[in-house]
């Protein structure tokens, strides 16, 4: 059963790979024995994580990528398959709601420019990124395993109007893919953050914030990108062959609870 | 189809489980003001008769028919003996809503085993009951039937120390899909309504608590649920001409408390 999930000659990719939770994945599918392509838009911080990688002995490429356009995407698949021969694993994780796209505004008076820089930074393109990838998977004949980010914040009332809108577009992606690409031996699976501190050096006053804020979790602290490591190795490996369409929650038991706060406790008998 | 016609249970004959609770209370008097007869079935022969009581004063006020009952919910063959009473002394039955309820809060480690066997007869085993007599009853007149089961929200969602109360809501749900299924080719459709935080709920949240406070302000909508919140809907679900097309569909009435994050 483990050695299914080697990904000993498997090819991965992950955009968003260089930071957080995108990185946590990329380190821990190249332990697990995969080739890696990092696909950030920063150089600086792609070269640090193909270096991570490649001084624990493992295989790692950069490409610098804007998911937002759209030749850019195809390129980067191309690349993963110039290197590795191959294209096995997507993981579409690019993606976020900074930059003004948290207007806080109501949602009646929402600018445009918040609302579309959020469906192309999320929506638009994860569809360039699966696509891509997609369609590489159908040429190579092997099949492969795409994975989304979504995020839990699009799950119940938000007033992420547009970065909401966006994260829901992705779920039901998702689902649609699933769907209609099984034959192709194409899964698709949702990965869905809670309350995910990604900042790896944070300040007291920060530390403080994300303590309270864990109080809030059924876990009693909120994630880190750590706990994605063992769930990404899963979704990339032969070990979820038969998994396709589902939302995997990785949030403390947050979603699951929301109608009280978690440490209450109703008092009654009977 | 104008509206009164289209809600309308005129002539209906309506069967209501647990009419003294404050929900069953609400979707009795619903379906008599669109016309229905409704045969009222307290689960205790306790003070839940007087409760009742006062429904059917209500109901009689309003010109329909109002007959009170004691149904012992956790027994099957009672369930079945008392609704083929109501069925035979109402001339009919098109329409049964049910709603028991018993809370428990307790730790997994605490709860004991009889507990546990209480909570899901009293939530869960009875609206099995109620859907299989139903059936057997709407089946018995070759008639189209509504089946409208009161639920929980806990049914989908975790809370500390709820886990007996939350899977017998859990296992209400699974009937009402199962169910929906089975008997949709019968045209009896069957469905739930979850409810959320409810302003008679102080067994689980207590008012002298001030975390069961901060639970009260999770709604949406910023209050609590009230009675006449459950009738209208219990009515859309249960009317032959308002909605032969929903079934297995379980519907929160909770003002937003499951979108709440």
């Amino acid at each position: 059963m483990i050695e299914d999930l080697a990904l000993d000659g498997k090819a991965v990719v992950i955009t968003g790979g260089s930071h957080g939770i995108g990185r946590a994945i990329a380190l821990a599918c190249a332990s697990a024995g995969a080739g890696i392509v990092i696909a950030a838009r920063g150089q600086e911080r792609i070269d640090a994580t193909v270096a991570t990688i490649r001084e624990a002995g493992g295989r790692a490429i950069g490409l610098a990528t804007d998911v937002t356009d759209r030749a850019q995407v195809e390129a980067l698949v191309e690349g993963c398959v110039r290197e590795y021969g191959k294209i096995d694993a997507m993981f579409a994780h690019a993606g976020g709601s900074a930059g003004g796209l948290n207007s806080d505004k109501p949602f009646w008076e929402f600018p445009d420019e918040a609302y579309e820089a959020a469906i192309l930074g999320n929506l638009t393109s994860s569809f360039y990124t699966c696509r891509a990838a997609a369609r590489a998977m159908v040429a190579q004949g092997t099949g492969g395993s795409i994975v989304v980010t979504a995020t839990a914040g699009a799950l119940r009332a938000s007033q992420r109007w547009s970065y909401g809108t966006a994260k829901g577009g992705v779920t039901a992606m998702t689902k649609m893919l699933s769907g209609r690409l099984g034959p192709q031996g194409i899964r698709c699976n949702c990965l869905i953050p809670g309350m995910i501190w990604t900042n790896e050096d944070p300040t007291e006053q920060e530390r403080a914030v994300s303590d309270q804020r864990g109080v809030f979790t059924p876990a009693g602290r909120v994630g880190v990108p750590a706990d994605f490591g063992a769930l990404g190795v899963y979704l990339a490996s032969d070990a979820s062959s038969y998994v396709t369409g589902q939302q995997f929650l990785v949030d403390g038991g947050m979603v699951n609870g929301g109608v009280a706060p978690p440490f209450y406790k109703p008092h009654h008998e009977i | 189809m104008p509206l009164e016609r289209r809600f309308s249970l005129a002539g209906k004959k309506t069967m209501v489980i647990g009419a003294e609770t404050p929900a069953g209370g609400a979707i009795a008097r619903a379906y008599a003001e669109a016309g229905a007869d409704v045969a009222l079935c307290a689960l205790t022969a306790d003070d839940a008769v007087m409760r009742a009581r006062a429904v059917k004063r209500d109901i009689e006020a309003m010109g329909r028919k109002a007959t009170e009952y004691v149904m012992d919910v956790t027994l099957g063959k009672n369930v079945q003996v008392t609704t083929r009473q109501i069925a035979k002394e109402l001339g009919g039955l098109d329409a049964v809503a049910s709603a028991p309820d018993l809370f428990l809060a307790k730790p997994i480690g605490k709860t004991t085993d009889m507990e546990l066997a209480r909570v899901l007869a009293m939530n869960f085993s009875s609206q099995f009951f109620v859907v299989r007599t139903a059936a057997e009853e709407f089946r018995r007149a070759g008639r189209p039937g509504r089946i409208v089961l009161v639920s929980s929200i806990l049914h989908e969602r975790g809370m500390m120390d709820v886990a007996a109360y939350s899977a017998a809501h859990g296992a209400v749900a699974g009937l009402v899909r199962a169910a929906g299924h089975e008997l949709a080719h019968e045209n009896i459709t069957v469905n739930a309504i979850a409810l959320g935080w409810m302003d008679w709920m102080d067994d689980r949240l207590s008012p002298g608590d001030e975390n069961a406070g901060r639970a009260r302000r999770f709604p949406m909508l910023h209050r609590l649920g009230r009675a006449e919140d459950v009738g209208p809907l219990a009515l859309l679900l249960s009317g032959e001409a308002s909605a032969p097309y929903i079934t297995g569909q379980v519907l929160a009435v909770d003002g937003g408390v499951t979108q709440h994050q």
